[in-house]
């Protein structure tokens, strides 16, 4: 090991020598990982602002893969001790991380830091667990609701079409399904995790209680949301059963003008936008019984057994990735919510909302947007559910026997993870 | 090269025993070592990588951990218990076996069959038995990649030979009853050519005599394949079942690249599941408990196997 | 051999490239552009193999999966080859009980180990280097097994006569059983590389850092992540699997009997 390390140090600190001359300073590096692969470009311009404004700092950012392969990727690492100094994880399931002690505890810094008093009180309150700042904000989003103009237009749809109740979506699914799939069309992409968990909350329910942790897998309107997705593919047959297996398949067949209608989240709105173009339409989430979406997205840790140099290194960025001007890169560059109150006024962002149309829907919707609980248990479920999902939306199992069962296993984890 | 194969031929059942050494007394010490030294590296690595962890399975599998929490407090029996309590565990289990009580047979008969046609040594046959054999050495992991496309649903191969035959798309991976029915073939496809090319080599070592004097008997085709090939190539046969009934129960990489053990689990062998356990939910005691299970099962068929089986093949041969 | 039957030729090369014919068409589709795939055009070109190279590190993939099979291959038969030679030829306390617990190895299901294989190297910071993707693979009780079979043909005054002119039990073994059991080394050899460049699991769980993915992990990954968006690129995952195959194809044309008989021989384990 020694004998290996030792070239590469020394190669190492010549080529740092000749990359910063002039600096007399050592360069501290972060390594970040995170889960942006369509939206890379606009991370990529972030990180290279701060470097310019940072020259000590060099941040290594690395593509995991999605928020799961993240969490797994992390827990790995931890008696490895491969552990990256900042990683981005997703707001519902870093409790885990922040429980064992593997997330170090921003509240020092955030507390010290002049951007929180710029973030907005739901941006602020996804990185809160038990009283404590784990994660600061910075992607944040809701799921809505895309429809695809053009094919609805084929459908016979040319009035705006109402989308407000499970009905109404599972009408004009079904109008796009009949009249185009013989085309190979179909009427909607079977919702992803994040769309499920919004259309359980339109249908007044949780998964897990957000104030008291409760269980609510098996609650009646739960089963019901469920019920109603799973019909989507397997009674129903308007959405095709390549989204159920991998949810990515469902969003690429809306990108690629395969599917009419799509929930998922406003982080997908830019990608979108370049796929389909004029034809994209953004649509709130349905409200079936009240009006209530999930806020999602991510925030970026600390690993609390990086360096304390690194550490500081680290939350400079994080705070900077947070910060107005770098928040309305992200805001025009991918769809995702603004989290810092200046980032609207920035041109950059300004220009997204005159131009974009449909880019302010995540916005409006947050008046009746919700933190969601994060205990530990919320990365097994999470886990878990995709299974539960398969065997229901292919038919496999009955919906409620199905969610009791899972509710079940997912109380006897909670009390196994000690929650 | 061949030549020295041909001088010193497999002595594979010889049992005698080497006389021991003259030992001289100066350096006996030194010689008495000997042999330990040549065989300490092969046993530092096998008791190191092989054995030992078999031991610490077994603690583990008592204990509840998650790779997070400092401490990993003793449960019991506790993980076994909601391994056997578990649909999931029983799941993986019969689709397992399913795949193993298919698959095994498909191959072994489909590998002799073509074996007894490819057994002659002409250029086609050897050409064939190339083309047959090339998948066993492949990437296992190009492969699942490969057929994920010939089964894709919108852009595969295989629908779109169905949709040239005027037959509609089949959701080959996204179909619970298809999908097991998807690995089989894909499994089948890559391991028949090393099942033919044993069998040839088992086939080759039956005498041409024997053919020949059972068609003089009058036998018909079908005949001598019964009465003489299948009790003849019965060891090789032995062998095959064993070592393709083991593999079977740990096929891991064309499913996890296929289809992660699903849909809705009915591709979920369960070397997949103890990988899912183990490392994507860390719950580290049950994953190890299903290990433990797993070895043990596989202990105890290598076992039953080789009496059951093995007398017959003594009989019949 | 018999002479050629045109027919029964022209049947086998049908069958065979209709067997083959996925992995043929995947090579194919790999010059395409993805947009004459998609829209059914032919249009050829080597973008596939310069992004997957360049953009997508196959080509550092390609190095590591050389290294660690060429290392997991010298290593594994040096040890075993020794193994082999001291069971073959010395009658030693506990010698039967070690090559007991060598060739029970061969039952063992290799799964067993996954967790605490982790856990040993995660303990000693060998996660993540090539030593920890090669040190679980050299012991092969299979190798040391199937060598000591091939050793014990080998006539024994072949040795005595080398003793007689004073050589060591070292040189004996380097001068006398290796050269004659080239042909099984070889053979040996040729499966231990070819199994461990298509190892899968390990690597999987061994290896975070993508500078050392092996090329299975790198095609798996490639594969699921679907670079770009929309429709997954096929044209540029058949190019990464063609690069994954085609070492062991190589391989393959140039030493099938070899192979064969490297197999065959072993079947009768």
């Amino acid at each position: 090991m020694m004998t290996l390390r030792l070239p590469t140090t020394i190669a190492a600190s010549l080529l740092a020598l000749f990359a910063t001359v002039g600096s007399a300073q050592a360069e501290t590096t972060v390594k970040f990982w995170h889960s942006f692969k369509a939206d890379g470009e606009a991370l990529e311009k972030i990180i290279a602002n701060f470097e310019a404004a940072n020259p000590d700092i060099d941040i290594q950012a690395e593509l995991i893969g999605n928020y799961n392969d993240i969490v797994t990727k992390l827990q790995a690492a931890i008696p490895a001790r491969r552990a990256p100094d900042a990683v981005i994880m997703e707001v519902t399931r870093y409790g885990l991380f922040a429980d064992s002690g593997v997330l170090t505890d921003l509240t020092p810094y955030f507390e010290a830091d002049p951007l929180k008093d710029d973030l907005y009180g739901y941006a602020r309150e996804v990185g809160v667990y038990k009283g404590k700042n784990y994660i600061v904000p910075f992607n944040s989003s809701t799921p809505v609701l895309y429809y695809n103009k053009g094919i609805l237009a084929r459908a016979g749809i040319t009035e705006e079409p109402s989308l407000k109740t499970f009905d109404d979506v599972l009408s004009v699914s079904k109008t796009i399904t009949d009249k185009l799939g013989g085309e190979g069309i179909t009427g909607i992409a079977a919702p992803g995790q994040f769309a499920r968990w919004g259309l359980v909350m339109s249908n007044d329910s949780e998964l897990i209680d957000s104030k008291s942790n409760d269980i609510l897998l098996d609650s009646p309107n739960t089963i019901e949301a469920y019920r109603w997705m799973a019909s989507l593919v397997h009674e129903q047959k308007v959405a095709s059963a390549d989204g159920v297996t991998d949810e990515d398949i469902g969003r690429d067949a809306f990108l690629a003008g395969k599917v009419g209608i799509m929930i998922n989240s406003t982080g997908n709105f830019s990608g979108a936008r370049k796929a389909i173009g004029d034809n994209l339409v953004v649509r709130p989430m349905p409200c079936n019984k009240v009006c209530s979406v999930p806020i999602g997205g991510a925030g970026i840790g600390i690993l609390s057994s990086s360096p304390k140099e690194v550490q500081d290194a680290a939350y400079k960025f994080v705070s900077f990735a947070a910060s107005a001007e770098s928040n309305a890169i992200w805001f025009a560059g991918t769809g995702y919510l603004p989290i810092n109150r200046r980032a609207t006024e920035q041109t950059i962002a300004a220009e997204a909302l005159a131009t974009q149309p449909g880019i302010d829907v995540a916005i409006k919707q947050l008046d009746f947007a919700h933190g969601r609980a994060r205990p530990p248990v919320v990365t097994w479920m999470r886990s878990t559910e995709y299974d539960m999902w398969q065997a229901m939306a292919l038919g496999q199992r009955g919906v409620e026997e199905t969610m009791k069962d899972f509710a079940e296993r997912t109380r006897q984890e909670a009390t196994r993870a000690g929650n | 090269m061949s030549s020295a194969a041909s001088r010193f031929p497999l002595p594979l059942f010889a049992i005698d025993h080497v006389p021991p050494l003259v030992v001289t007394p100066a350096g006996s010490m030194l010689r008495k070592l000997t042999p330990y030294l040549f065989v300490a590296p092969l046993i530092a690595f096998i008791a190191m990588f092989t054995y030992i962890p078999i031991v610490s399975s077994l603690n583990l599998s008592f204990r509840e951990w998650n790779f997070l929490s400092p401490e990993m407090p003793f449960v019991g029996i506790e993980n076994y218990r909601l391994l056997l309590g578990s649909r999931d565990f029983w799941n993986s289990l019969r689709v397992t076996t399913i795949f193993t009580l298919i698959s095994v047979p498909l191959r072994l008969g489909l590998a002799l069959a073509i074996a007894s046609y490819l057994v002659r040594e002409t250029l086609p046959s050897r050409f064939l038995r190339g083309a047959l054999f090339l998948p066993s050495v492949t990437s296992t992991v190009s492969i699942a990649v490969v057929f994920s496309w010939v089964f894709s649903t919108d852009y595969g191969l295989a629908n779109a030979v169905l949709g040239h035959l005027g037959f509609g798309k089949v959701p080959w991976l996204q179909d619970p009853q298809l999908s097991l029915w998807v690995m089989i073939f894909v499994n089948t496809w890559k391991q028949l050519g090393y099942d033919i090319v044993i069998y040839i080599a088992g086939l080759q070592a039956v005498p041409q005599e024997l053919y020949d004097a059972t068609a003089v008997d009058g036998g018909r085709r079908f005949h001598v394949f019964r009465r003489v090939t299948l009790p003849l190539v019965m060891p090789t046969t032995y062998f095959l079942l064993v070592i393709s009934v083991i593999e079977a129960f740990q096929v891991f990489t064309i499913v996890e690249v296929m289809t992660h053990g699903g849909p809705a689990g009915a591709t979920d062998m369960l070397v997949n599941m103890l990988y899912r356990v183990g490392f994507v939910l860390f719950d580290i005691g049950t994953g190890s408990a299903l290990a433990v299970l797993l070895f043990i099962f596989l202990i105890v068929l290598s076992f039953v196997k080789s009496r059951v089986i093995g007398r017959r093949v003594h009989y019949e041969a | 051999m018999k002479p050629e039957n045109p027919i029964l030729s022209g049947l086998a090369l049908a069958g065979g490239l209709i067997f083959l014919s996925p992995v043929l068409y995947s090579i194919w589709m790999s010059f395409q552009t993805v947009n004459a795939y998609y829209s059914g055009g032919l249009e050829f070109t080597l973008d596939n193999y310069q992004r997957a190279v360049g953009q997508f590190n196959f080509a550092r993939y390609l190095l590591n999966s050389v290294i660690v099979s060429g290392c997991v291959t010298v290593t594994g038969l040096a040890v075993a080859t020794m193994a082999a030679f001291a069971f073959a030829r010395y009658r030693f306390r506990g010698g039967d009980l070690l090559f007991g617990a060598t060739v029970a190895t061969l039952m063992i299901p290799s799964h067993i180990s996954l967790i605490p294989n982790y856990l040993t190297l995660a303990e000693v910071g060998l996660l993540d280097t090539y030593a920890g993707l090669i040190l679980p693979a050299i012991s092969n009780g299979f190798a040391a097994f199937f060598l000591r079979q091939y050793i014990r043909g080998i006539p024994k005054a072949l040795d005595e006569a080398a003793y007689m002119d004073g050589a060591t039990p070292l040189q004996v073994l380097w001068r006398v059983i290796v050269p004659i059991s080239r042909p099984a080394i070889f053979s040996m050899g040729l499966y231990i590389f070819i199994s461990e460049w298509n190892n899968y699991i390990w690597p999987l769980v061994a290896v975070g850092k993508e500078d050392l993915f092996t090329l299975q992990i790198g095609l798996a990954r490639l594969y699921r992540i679907n670079p770009g968006e929309g429709l997954i690129d096929w044209p540029l995952v058949m190019a990464a699997s063609t690069i994954t195959i085609l070492p062991v194809l190589a391989g393959f044309l140039l030493v099938e009997r070899h192979l064969v008989r490297g197999i065959t021989m072993g079947a009768v384990k």
